[in-house]
């Protein structure tokens, strides 16, 4: 038989046994795939309309997480498969085959296996691609009915990267074959020997994770306030170094120490189960680790996805406040006659009308510099509040104080400590809070205003000029262009050109936010899929360690124990292997949404991080039952 | 003599299907007591093991009864076998079998732990069964730390921990060299006399099997006839290789 043949014949034989490699493979290319489709399909060519720039940049940037990704997560599982290919293979030695004849014969193997993962996944793809890119534009609220369109792109840049990373892999597993010795090959999947570290190693280690760790927690907590972009940067690299470090010290010296207090160990299967672990914590330490930090990679891409629509929601309403809006410059207009002119057409769901101080610039003293300020008078915004069923929280300002009118942000990642102190010209107001009611609708938020005592306001309108708002909400938004007309012929100008009477129409679509729901669906598709591999890894690791438990299993049931205590013994290791990172999760997602919400200006997270934390715990309790179920029947399973 | 532990009458063992049947035991029947220290020698294919797989209730006779404390164990459920395996039979295999994700210590003390015996009971019989075999200094190495006389010795020490009313072993010096070997075997013959565990060891060593009390040879799954120790070891090794040679071997 040719070695091609052999190599043929032994991926069909083992195809089964690498079901779950191939399987999370071609999930990976699927995804990618799907992505890549997604630029540069026709029929998200429409898209040209809303921003596909930044579409396309999104989708980018989440191709280049998943390879990423993809990159660590083949890294791990052709290890995986290396392993058990090697002390498989390595019987071959003895049939006269040199290394560089079993090296082939694995990057034979493995290639058959990745050509299979690749046309599973680009396939599954190409089929799906339909419904992924629906799914997608359903989930982000754009309404354009789907082809199906498949070109040549997209297929080929998948290919580049999976073959690309996967033949990496490959290479250096065949070096790694054809650098082993005899007994290296023969034996490779078992591990000879238990690293235990030295005593100050291991304190080193467990004080420097520790201390790692708070410090990117404190980053985090400091992240929004000052320094934003230094602190959020810190962060991310403290708490990635701080989990690596913490199951590369901490963890391990606890569950040594555990194996060391005899009186804690000898208490049923846990002599079995903490030793197995205490064994292969050094060799799984790096998977642990990387899966846990996927999982808070995925709880903040959540959490700035629900946090980003949210955000959009608030300021998709904020803007649509008003319909139209006119703005007086001095001269004095009839509301009610405005009503009676669009009333013509489209019903008024209600109207305010609010006057304005324009000041200079230079006359204000404000951590922000903004073009344009106005200062109002409370009574206005009073009035304005009762007119519009708006809601003013600062009632009864007293002389020297002000109240900011802000508008909504996406986010920042300027400081958002709020000011104390407002200077306008000489005289200094405490600013008592910010006031986000979008009394002055989609104007708010082009200009900085300030909400002042009437005493206050009258006393500067000398150093300004005036002029009135006068807004209107119609009952049906879509039908505005009926009034249209009628508003623009409000307009007037002076011989100079300077606007007399300026008109605003606010549409309700906003093209240009078919952006930001587009990387919401983005961010909950990479949620998804990041949780998915998370826990796919975690289920080859288990496969994996059950494998090799074989024959320890085998020992303790020719030992007598019963098969109620060993199945309870796999279960704990398995549950430790699942529930640990999720716990760690659990901890840092609390930190990287506080960060969050601070650069979303406090946008309350606390119940995307609970529900993200409660998802990815059902499905890795789902997991972790299938993992359980999968191993038992490996170890218990007799392989001649 | 002691109480019997075990009767084992008209045992029967094939392998195979219907169409080319092997029968390897052939209608074996003995009687084991308590204290008793007894050998099993025979050339390959006698069904030593066979026999050992069957008395240790790893394998299930085709006929006949074995009664371990009076229990049928051909009625015993696999539920009832692995409890029985549990509480009132030690083994020690070829390849020693000892865990090799725990320390020597924790190997030692697995039995005991799973059985739910307090953890300070279970440090304490430990370290008895530790000194017993002389593996004191030993007790914090994994089984790759340890050489195959200790790991064999270290696995006896397990078998024994539970004060089992049976230990089977299989050819425990198969894999060890001769001082090794003899360390293992006084480290029996101390546990049988001192500590009353009973033995059964299959072997096709004579020098081994000069250790027990009765030796039984099987030839072609039935005994053959049975040796009982009343003089040296020494001369009982010799009484045994003499009658290997009658059996139609040859002397060392």
């Amino acid at each position: 038989m040719k070695l091609s043949g052999l190599a043929f014949y032994n991926f069909r034989h083992s195809v089964r046994e690498y079901g779950v490699l191939i399987l999370s493979l071609a999930f990976s290319v699927f995804i990618f795939f799907s992505f890549q489709n997604v630029v540069y399909s026709d029929s998200v060519a429409f898209l040209e309309s809303m921003r596909k720039d930044m579409i396309e940049m999104g989708v980018q940037a989440a191709s280049v997480v998943f390879g990423v990704f993809f990159f660590f997560f083949t890294w791990y599982a052709t290890g995986v498969f290396l392993q058990q290919r090697k002390r498989e293979t390595g019987i071959y030695i003895f049939m006269g085959l040199d290394n560089r004849k079993i090296g082939k014969l694995y990057a034979l193997e493995a290639f058959f296996t990745g050509l299979a993962a690749w046309a599973a996944g680009t396939g599954t793809g190409i089929l799906f691609s339909r419904l992924f890119q629906m799914l997608l534009l359903k989930l982000s609220d754009v309404a354009v009915e789907i082809r199906f369109s498949i070109s040549l792109k997209p297929v080929l840049i998948t290919a580049a990267m999976f073959w690309g990373i996967y033949g990496l892999m490959v290479w250096r597993g065949y070096r790694s074959v054809v650098k082993s010795s005899v007994t290296e090959l023969l034996s490779s999947a078992k591990q000879k020997e238990h690293v235990r570290q030295g005593k100050l190693r291991t304190a080193l280690l467990s004080l420097t994770g520790a201390a790692v760790l708070a410090a990117g927690y404190v980053c985090a907590l400091k992240t929004g306030r000052e320094s934003s972009l230094n602190y959020a940067l810190a962060a991310v690299i403290l708490v990635v170094a701080g989990v690596w470090l913490l199951y590369d010290g901490l963890i391990p010296a606890v569950v040594e120490a555990m194996c060391r207090k005899k009186k804690f160990l000898y208490r049923k299967q846990r002599t079995l189960w903490i030793n197995s672990l205490s064994w292969r914590m050094k060799k799984n330490y790096r998977m642990y680790a990387m899966v846990t930090i996927l999982m808070i990679t995925a709880v903040t891409v959540l959490g700035t996805a629900i946090a980003l629509h949210g955000r959009y929601e608030n300021s998709r309403t904020f803007r649509n406040t008003y319909t139209f809006q006119v703005a007086g410059f001095g001269e004095k207009l009839d509301r009610q006659e405005i009503i009676r002119g669009i009333e013509e057409e489209n019903k008024v769901e209600y109207s305010s009308e609010i006057r304005v101080l324009a000041l200079p610039a230079e006359l204000f003293h404000t951590p922000y510099v903004y073009q344009d300020y106005g200062v109002i008078a409370e009574s206005q915004i009073r009035q304005a509040a009762e007119d519009t069923g708006l809601t003013w929280e600062y009632p009864g300002l007293q002389k020297g104080e002000c109240v900011e009118l802000t508008h909504i942000v996406l986010l920042s990642l300027a400081d958002s400590e709020p000011e104390k102190e407002m200077t306008l010209g000489d005289t200094s107001y405490r600013v008592l809070g910010a006031c986000s009611e979008p009394f002055l609708g989609d104007l708010q938020n082009d200009m900085s205003f300030y909400v002042l005592d009437d005493q206050d306001y009258e006393a500067l309108i000398s150093q300004g000029a005036e002029m009135t708002f006068y807004n209107f909400r119609i009952e049906n938004p879509e039908n505005l262009e009926a009034s249209e007309d009628f508003i623009r012929s409000l307009s007037r100008q002076d011989e100079n050109g300077n606007y007399l009477v300026g008109t605003s129409v606010v549409r309700p679509e906003d093209s240009e936010g078919a952006y930001i729901r587009i990387t919401y669906s983005l961010c909950l598709f990479l949620f998804v899929t990041i949780i998915l591999a998370a826990g796919s890894i975690l289920f080859l690791k288990a496969g994996n360690d059950a494998r090799e438990d074989r024959e320890r299993y085998q020992v303790l049931e020719k030992l007598g124990i019963p098969e109620r205590t060993l199945r309870k013994s796999l279960g704990w290791e398995i549950r430790f292997t699942y529930y640990c990172p999720v716990v760690l999760m659990a901890v840092s997602s609390w930190f990287s949404l506080r960060a969050l919400s601070n650069v979303m200006l406090g946008e309350n997270l606390i119940w995307v991080n609970l529900f993200s934390a409660l998802f990815i715990l059902a499905v890795f309790a789902v997991i972790c039952l299938l993992s359980e179920r999968s191993c038992w029947k490996t170890v218990t399973a007799r392989k001649s | 003599m002691g109480r019997k532990l075990a009767e084992i009458t008209d045992l029967t063992k094939s392998y195979g299907n219907s169409g080319f049947q092997s029968q390897v035991i052939r209608g074996i029947s003995m009687d084991i007591y308590e204290g008793d220290f007894l050998a099993v020698m025979g050339p390959s294919g006698a069904g030593k093991t066979t026999l050992l797989n069957l008395l240790s209730t790893l394998d299930k006779p085709d006929g006949g009864r074995i009664l371990l404390d009076g229990e049928d164990l051909g009625r015993a459920g696999n539920r009832r076998l692995s409890e029985i395996r549990r509480d009132k039979i030690g083994f020690i295999f070829q390849e020693y079998n000892l865990l090799d994700n725990m320390t020597l210590e924790d190997n030692i003390a697995l039995p005991l732990a799973l059985n739910g015996v307090e953890p300070g009971q279970v440090q304490e019989r430990v370290r008895h069964m530790a000194e017993l075999f002389g593996l004191s200094r030993h007790l914090s190495k994994y089984p790759w730390q340890l050489s195959g006389g200790q790991k064999q010795r270290g696995a006896s020490a397990r078998a024994l921990v539970t004060d089992p009313e049976i230990v089977f072993a299989d050819e425990p010096t198969g894999a060890l060299d001769s001082r090794s070997g003899r360390e293992l075997l006084e480290s029996l013959k101390q546990a049988n006399e001192e500590g009353k565990a009973t033995v059964l060891m299959v072997t096709h060593d004579a020098f081994a099997a000069s250790y027990a009390r009765q030796v039984y040879f099987l030839t072609d799954g039935q005994i053959q006839c049975r040796l009982i120790r009343k003089e040296s070891r020494r001369a009982f090794y010799e009484k045994i290789l003499d009658m290997l040679a009658s059996m139609g071997g040859e002397r060392e």
